[in-house]
């Protein structure tokens, strides 16, 4: 009994992975490229913007709103949200002792992107 | 007072099994999510939970078995939580990808080994873990040396899943979780697997009792063991003159408890280990950790009704030895052939002087026996408590046979010794 829920189980687990990997092959490319309308945001606009009811930051010359992310974070608030309406490229690629930030925080940034980080005023 | 013994020992084990998980999923529930990502972390969770309770379960001490049932029952419970523990665990990272699925790619980013990220490959590391560890623990045919090695995997896997935890940057509920899984790992290598809560025991002597069987006595060195009759010890033996111990604790049944505290095991040559105690040499070591169980109300209010497969008769003989008959008992003691039979000329001389006593032995041969000529009618049935000790497929048998004869569960008593 228990031998087959552990066989019927892994089996199923095994599949689901399949079923998203294969999903994953099937969607074309994730698009990384600016959209055609851009927003330009400066830093005094990106600095409106910097608690965590309402987060922007700028990360390698995009702005992100990560305000709907922020719950999703992994790691403690405390972390992060001292990021929320600033240039926080460096603290994105240097996540704990110096290591960049995963492929997957990559994929999921897009998701959130809206503007062109233009620095200054 | 004894009530609330009975009490405590019924309902520890289902209490904390769900105590635990759904006290840390509470704990830890998080507020303002999307459903299926809460759902995601609340399995993580459970998972936890459970593991910490499996592992509890693994612990040989003879006072946390009284408290928890017995440690045949805490095994059961270890095995159904650990699992349940898995099958969560499985859910935990599909959901939390299902949750990001309007976009696959992202949802396939959530899940993916591939990621360069600690705190994913951990999780995985964790989960292979488990997976490893519990298909081993499911092929029967590995020996018992090996199993109980790749069986420690387990172990190692909830330590990665809480290291994951921890790279997760989710530290603060977790570092005392983590002390205390390697609190409980740690007391079972040291107590259990080391011995260090064993009694010292000398061998004193060792007597052929049937075909492949031995009868071993131990002298305690020290404090003995603290064992009633019928209760089980796991006991290890070291080296002799000739013989090699195999460096690892068996579970026995005391068959009589001589001289105050001298322990006699009857021990029958099944696996590798036992095989080589048929060469056991007075003048041996030995370490005791125990007692256990101890599945016969001697005291019980009914007639009895045991039966006993092969080396199974163990603990009956235990009760013979420890003083006279309270109810009337009638044993069925099924075995291959005479030559086989252990305590066989024993059991015959009680039966003989003991009118409570009676004795229906029955050699089978190698076949499976048709259990229902054997089995006392309905009526005679009716009143009595029924308990069985053997090769788990008789066990499962006699379980049927008896549940046709209108006997509940409730009066069928039974020990398994798989203590894997
Ligand atoms: C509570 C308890 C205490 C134990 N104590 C000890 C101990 O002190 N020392 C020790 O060495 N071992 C002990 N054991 C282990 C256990 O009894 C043996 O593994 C088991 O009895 C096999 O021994 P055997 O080789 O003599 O049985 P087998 O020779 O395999 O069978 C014994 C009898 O059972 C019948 N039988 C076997 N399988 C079935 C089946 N599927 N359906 C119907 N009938 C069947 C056979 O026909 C035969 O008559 C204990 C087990 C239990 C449950």
């Amino acid at each position: 009994m228990m031998r087959k829920l552990f066989y019927v189980s892994t089996a199923a687990f095994w599949i689901a992975v399949a079923g998203f990997w294969i999903g994953n092959l099937l969607v074309p490319g994730t698009d990384t490229s600016a959209t055609a309308a851009e927003r330009e945001i400066g830093s005094a606009e990106l600095a409106r913007h910097a608690v965590p009811q309402d987060c922007w930051m700028a990360i390698r010359g995009n702005v992100y709103d990560i305000t709907a992310y922020l719950p999703d974070h992994p790691s403690r608030p405390s972390i992060i949200e001292p990021w929320c309406g600033k240039e926080a490229s460096e603290a994105y690629d240097t996540k704990t002792k110096g290591r960049k930030h995963s492929p997957e925080a990559d994929a999921l940034l897009p998701k959130y992107r809206i503007g062109r980080f233009v620095g200054g005023g | 007072m004894a009530a609330a013994a009975a009490a405590v020992r019924q309902w520890s084990v289902p209490l904390l099994s769900c105590v635990v998980p759904v006290g840390f999923a509470v704990w830890a529930f998080p507020e303002g999510l999307p459903p299926i990502r809460a759902a995601g972390i609340v399995t993580g969770w459970l998972g936890c939970g459970l593991l910490l309770v499996s592992l509890l379960l693994m612990l040989r001490e003879p006072r946390l078995a009284a408290w928890l049932g017995g440690l045949e029952r805490m095994y059961r419970w270890h095995h159904g939580t650990g699992l349940a523990a898995y099958l969560v665990l499985l859910l935990h990272p599909l959901l939390l990808a299902a949750n990001n699925l309007p976009a696959a790619r992202v949802a396939w980013q959530t899940l993916s080994p591939f990621t360069e990220s600690w705190p994913v490959w951990s999780g995985w590391l964790g989960l292979l873990l488990l997976m490893g560890g519990l298909v081993t623990t499911f092929i029967r045919s590995i020996r018992y040396g090996t199993w109980r090695w790749l069986h420690a995997l387990l172990g190692l896997g909830v330590l990665t899943g809480l290291v994951h935890l921890i790279l997760l940057g989710i530290d603060e509920p977790v570092l005392p979780i983590l002390a205390v899984a390697a609190a409980i790992l740690g007391w079972r290598l040291i107590r259990g697997d080391l011995g260090l809560a064993a009694r010292p025991y000398v061998v004193t002597s060792a007597r052929p009792l049937a075909a492949r069987s031995v009868e071993v006595v131990l002298r305690p060195l020290g404090d003995p063991a603290m064992v009633t009759p019928g209760q089980f010890v796991l006991a290890e033996f070291g080296n002799g003159a000739r013989y090699r111990g195999c460096g690892e604790f068996h579970p026995f049944t005391v068959s009589t408890i001589a001289n105050r505290d001298e322990l006699h095991l009857a021990i029958k040559a099944l696996g590798d280990c036992t095989t080589r105690m048929l060469a056991i040499e007075p003048g041996v070591a030995a370490r005791v950790i125990g007692g256990f169980g101890g599945f016969v109300d001697p005291h019980g209010k009914a007639p009895q009704f045991w039966v006993a497969g092969g080396i199974g008769v163990t603990p009956f003989v235990a009760l013979l030895n420890a003083g006279p008959l309270l109810h009337p008992t009638r044993l069925l003691y099924l075995y291959r052939s005479e030559a086989d039979a252990a305590f066989l000329p024993e059991l015959r001389a009680t039966a003989a002087s003991d009118p409570k006593f009676t004795l229906h032995a029955v050699e089978t041969g190698d076949d499976v026996p048709d259990l229902g000529p054997l089995l006392p009618t309905a009526g005679e049935l009716s009143r009595a408590e029924c308990y069985l000790c053997g090769p788990p497929g008789l066990v499962a048998a006699l379980k049927s046979a008896l549940a046709a004869r209108g006997v509940t569960a409730q009066h069928v008593h039974y020990e398994n010794f798989e203590f894997r």
